[in-house]
């Protein structure tokens, strides 16, 4: 199956209020698919569509092939999910809680395994009450896999998590990415979808404004790169070159370090070298600072992620 | 099926690990239980079964309404539900496993609790395991399908903690778990029957108490059933995965689909009123079941021995022991002690001839005539003094058998009754003499009540097994031509006689005759009554017919107290009224309405007076040379007759007979033993033995010595009960 999370023209109202306003997307076999946005973008309420757990109001969804609202056993038998703030009980041990999660499903993938390779064997004995953030983080990602789901959707997986235990969550999912497991990743956090991430889908007030590789969107947005350098000898006093494409130039006080903003890059790269060749100058250092999936952001949406 | 097994355990294991479930199932009850057994001294014998049917509802409320209803709310709060949500697996499974594992531990209270009530409480084992079993299974899974419906139709842990605390408390203090129903306001009894832990707590009282069955309970199990039914498919309907999905107001009210069928069997009884009876009944069973020692004593046994200083221990309702001297150490044996130095222990008394619904005497209040109230007022009067049994020879059949039921099953105290219902006797006999005065709308069905004139041998046969059908203890025959002077009578057709006597005898009936004379006796014998009532108070009765009387174990019931009422009333006087027994036990109403007529001389009919008299003095002669030949003798007052007061005439009996030369000793036979032996009762009344009914008198002085002594009432003890007298006439 080539797409097998399949997104047309979504529509979701809450009574009056549209939360999601005619969304498409396709996420490919094996591929990590972020969906990126602010909180009540309707990215939580997408995937819960997907995941067969909410109805919607239009449009057409295909998970595996099924259709999450006609057939959701279908759908939750086959997918795993991670969801954002929920539960187990406190007095549950882990070992139990893979136990009981288990038997909900026609099939299942070695237990023990599952936990040893999550970190949490020496914890299985463990109540519920008794683990820390980060490893309650990884239960759940535990018995998301426990079905060998060959869907998982991650809500907001490192949500609330200090930045140790965000990177180690950070890690699982990069290892799965390695497996091939096509991944749905809801995310606020843009590190987390630079990281992460194939492909990215920009998602705000219920439409989604862009859709690519974080690469893609950074560049289809009109943010300008930063070209640092060195050279030697310093700049004449009454040299003031221009570059191609190049936007802005600022030459410090020592007139060796020279920066440069420019929208293309590389033009400006290849004229400046040119240019300091042909003047006698040799470039001794070079830094290029590309913008960022948030400036892309702050530039699409208006607004920060942070808010 | 893997998933309900795996939910099944996984609640088993949580369950197991949570301290305050474990707190309200197991050792919250057990608290009350302890406290309630010593609280009440119903630490000995059967009493303490009444606390392990209150507790054990107390555990299922706890159970059920916290157990499964706040469980379930705090699982949807805690966003637990919600991680299930996202699994293939429906509501279905997490209820029913949560049915199953919280009946399932909840097992093991009962279980402890018989076992503690058994071994420490001596409670005797409950027979009927299975019942109480699925009593248990009901009450649980009932319960916990309300909690499910409340958490359900609540939308915080706050909503759900009010819905939930308010049912529980109303169902432990309205409904008989905490308080006795019995001893609660009517209207609180009534609001208890719209309570599924109502019909849990009498259900199991009954099961341990009556060896009910839940056969017994109907209807209730049918509400439970429907309950558990409803509950669990509602909870399916209206179940919610997560917090933020709220529940519309209106659907709240499916709350009271699940209490439906209570409501339903709540207005039901409520409108019946039959319910405030068996709680009566059930807290009667509570008052029987004490343990105390009667000690240092004379008993008169009832077999004409007297142990000069005993002591008997009553127990459960029983004669549990008898022993010379004090007896054992009341505290070892865990018995309250009644002091009995200076007084005569006596069996109960027991009256054969009374007439239950007049009043005795001549009311200023029409309402004193009405057979609903002085029925229960005679039995009443009749316990009052010490008359443990009686048997109504003539009275309405409808009337005097719902009384008689009533206190058979507890829920009336009064002595018990032994009916014949209507009586036979000739169209226009004696007996039916006053339905003349009967407006003729309703003559038919008063002359129904009271009494059979059968005209042909088939039909006399007929009517005596429809009687027995009909639930009679015997039945009552009147063969009495009269004396002349607006007192002659037709007499009923010996043939007849016979066919009924003969009917009586097959269908197991004693047959109790009224006689008028050596003829009427004569005949009586003849045809094979079981008793003569009255005998002849106007010829001596011959040699020979003594003779024959004692040969066929004939019983004799001379009746003179009436004999001796009479001659007073047709002579205007009332002394009667004067007696202190007479004075506690006949309605204000009744005492004044006759003082004033007796007193008037509107009655006083100095040829009958005479006559009369002279019926006192034939009625002595006979009973003595009676007693001489050797005739089984028993003891009746024909009170309800003027002047005639239950109770306190059968008293007045006995005096007449002391002085008719009858020894104390057998007088007191005749009303006790012999009595019970006519009732064919003598092996659960009439003497004290062991293992007898526990149906005693206490009198201050010795009857043996001065008759008038068992008219000094010290304690009057019904199946066990110590009857606070004062109380029989409340209500």
């Amino acid at each position: 199956m080539d797409h097998p999370i399949q997104v047309e023209a979504l529509r979701k109202n809450y009574a009056a209020f549209p939360a999601v306003k005619g969304i498409d997307f396709e996420v490919r076999a094996g591929e990590v698919f972020g969906l990126l946005g602010p909180n009540g973008a309707g990215k939580t309420t997408t995937v819960e569509i997907l995941e067969g757990l909410r109805a919607r109001t239009g449009g057409r969804v295909s998970v595996l092939g099924f259709d999450p609202e006609a057939q959701p056993s279908e759908v939750k038998d086959r997918v795993g999910v991670c969801l954002q703030s929920t539960r187990l009980p406190e007095k549950m041990k882990v070992r139990e809680a893979m136990a009981l999660f288990s038997s909900f499903y026609t099939r299942t993938i070695d237990s023990p395994e599952l936990l040893k390779r999550l970190q949490l064997w020496e914890k299985r004995e463990s109540l519920y009450s008794q683990l820390s953030g980060g490893q309650k983080q990884r239960l759940a990602l535990a018995l998301a896999l426990l079905n060998d789901p060959q869907v998982l959707f991650l809500d907001e997986p490192s949500a609330g998590l200090d930045p140790q235990a965000r990177l180690e969550i950070h890690e699982l999912v990069q290892d799965l990415r390695r497996e091939q497991r096509t991944t749905l990743l809801t995310t606020h956090y843009i590190e987390e979808a630079e990281k992460l991430c194939d492909r990215v889908a920009i998602i705000d007030e219920g439409r989604i404004i862009a859709m690519g590789t974080p690469r893609e969107i950074q560049e289809r947005t009109l943010a300008t790169s930063t070209i640092e350098i060195e050279c030697a000898p310093p700049l004449a006093a009454d040299q003031a070159p221009a570059w191609a494409e190049a936007e802005k130039i600022v030459v410090d006080a020592s007139r060796s370090r020279i920066a440069v903003t420019s929208r293309r890059p590389a033009r400006t790269i290849v004229d400046m070298v040119e240019w300091m060749r042909a003047n006698g100058m040799e470039l001794v250092d070079i830094h290029i600072k590309r913008p960022t999936l948030e400036e892309a952001f702050i530039e699409l949406t208006g607004k920060s992620l942070r808010e | 099926m893997r998933a309900y097994i795996a939910l099944f355990r996984s609640n088993m294991q949580l369950t197991l690990r949570d301290r305050s479930v474990l707190f309200f199932n197991y050792l919250f009850p057990f608290i009350f239980f302890f406290a309630f057994a010593e609280l009440f001294h119903a630490g000995t014998g059967a009493g303490i079964a009444y606390f392990v049917g209150t507790v054990l509802t107390m555990g299922i409320l706890g159970n059920g309404l916290f157990g499964a209803g706040m469980r379930s709310v705090q699982d949807r709060e805690a966003n637990i539900l919600r991680r299930f949500k996202v699994t293939p697996i429906s509501p279905l499974p997490i209820l029913v496993a949560a049915m199953v594992s919280g009946w399932l531990l909840y097992l093991p209270v009962p279980a402890v609790l018989i076992a503690i009530a058994h071994f420490q409480y001596a409670m005797p084992l409950p027979h009927n395991w299975i019942s109480l079993f699925v009593m248990v299974t009901l009450g649980v899974c009932a319960l916990r399908a309300l909690g499910l419906i409340l958490a359900a139709v609540t939308n915080t842990m706050q909503e759900a903690m009010i819905a939930i605390q308010v049912l529980y408390m109303m169902m432990l203090f309205l409904s008989g778990a905490t308080i006795p129903s019995a001893i609660l306001p009517k209207w609180a009894q009534t609001v208890a029957e719209f309570m599924p832990a109502a019909y849990l707590v009498s259900g199991f009282q009954g099961i341990f108490f009556r060896d009910q069955t839940i056969l017994d309970s109907g209807p209730a199990v049918g509400a439970l059933v429907l309950s558990i039914v409803l509950g669990m498919f509602l909870a399916m309907q209206l179940f919610r995965w997560e917090k933020e999905e709220k529940i519309q107001p209106r659907k709240k009210l499916w709350v009271l689909a699940v209490l439906g069928p209570f409501l339903a069997m709540g207005c039901y009884r409520a409108y019946s009123k039959e319910h405030i009876g068996q709680n009566e009944a059930l807290f009667r069973d509570l008052q029987r079941s004490g343990t105390f020692l009667i000690r240092n004593t004379r008993i008169f046994v009832g077999d004409g021995s007297v142990i000069e200083n005993g002591s008997v221990l009553v127990r459960d309702g029983k004669i549990d022991e008898i022993f010379q001297g004090a007896g054992p150490d009341p505290d070892r044996i865990r018995a309250e002690v009644v002091e009995g130095a200076g007084k005569t222990l006596l069996p109960g008394l027991v009256d054969v001839h009374v007439h239950l619904s007049s009043p005795g005497g001549i009311s200023t209040s029409t309402g004193d005539y009405d057979v609903k109230k002085s029925i229960p007022h005679s039995a009443a009067a009749l316990l009052y003094s010490g008359v443990i049994a009686a048997r109504s020879t003539g009275d309405g059949l409808d009337d005097s058998r719902t009384v008689r039921d009533q206190i058979a099953n507890g829920s009336k105290l009064g002595a018990q009754l032994f009916i014949c219902g209507p009586m036979f006797t000739a169209e226009g006999g004696h007996g039916a003499e006053f339905i003349q005065n009967v407006p003729a709308g309703v003559r038919e069905m008063v002359k129904a009540q009271i009494v059979r004139t059968p005209k042909t041998p088939e039909e006399a046969r007929r009517q005596v097994r429809e009687l027995q059908a009909a639930g009679v203890d015997g039945i009552k025959a009147i063969l009495e031509a009269g004396w002349g002077a607006g007192m002659l009578y037709d007499r009923l057709d010996l043939l007849l006689v016979r066919s009924v006597a003969e009917e009586a005898r097959a269908q197991k009936l004693p047959l109790a005759t009224h006689t008028g004379d050596a003829r009427d006796v004569t005949d009586a014998v003849e045809v094979g009554s079981t008793s003569i009532e009255h005998g002849s108070w106007r010829d001596e009765l011959p040699d020979t017919l003594l003779e024959r009387m004692v040969r066929q174990g004939v019983y004799l019931d001379p009746t003179m107290a009436v004999a001796e009422a009479y001659a007073q009333f047709f002579a205007g006087k009332a002394d009667t009224l004067n007696n202190s027994l007479v004075q506690q036990v006949v309605l204000g109403t009744v005492l004044q309405g006759t003082r004033d007529f007796v007193t008037s001389g509107k009655g006083a009919d100095a040829g009958k007076a005479a006559l009369f008299r002279a019926a006192l003095e034939r009625g002595r002669s006979n009973l003595l040379r009676a007693w001489k030949a050797g005739v089984p003798l028993v003891m009746g007052s024909d009170s309800g007759n003027p002047l005639v007061f239950p109770g306190p005439s059968l008293h007045r009996e006995l005096q007449l007979w002391v002085q008719a030369g009858i020894p104390a000793p057998a007088a007191l036979m005749a009303a006790t033993a012999n009595g019970a032996k006519l009732l064919r009762a003598q092996d659960r009344f009439g003497s004290i033995r062991k293992g007898m009914e526990a149906d005693l008198l206490l009198v201050d002085g010795n009857p043996l010595e001065d008759i008038s002594a068992t008219e000094r009432i010290s304690l009057v003890v019904f199946k066990g009960e110590r009857i606070r007298r004062a109380g029989l006439f409340e209500k």
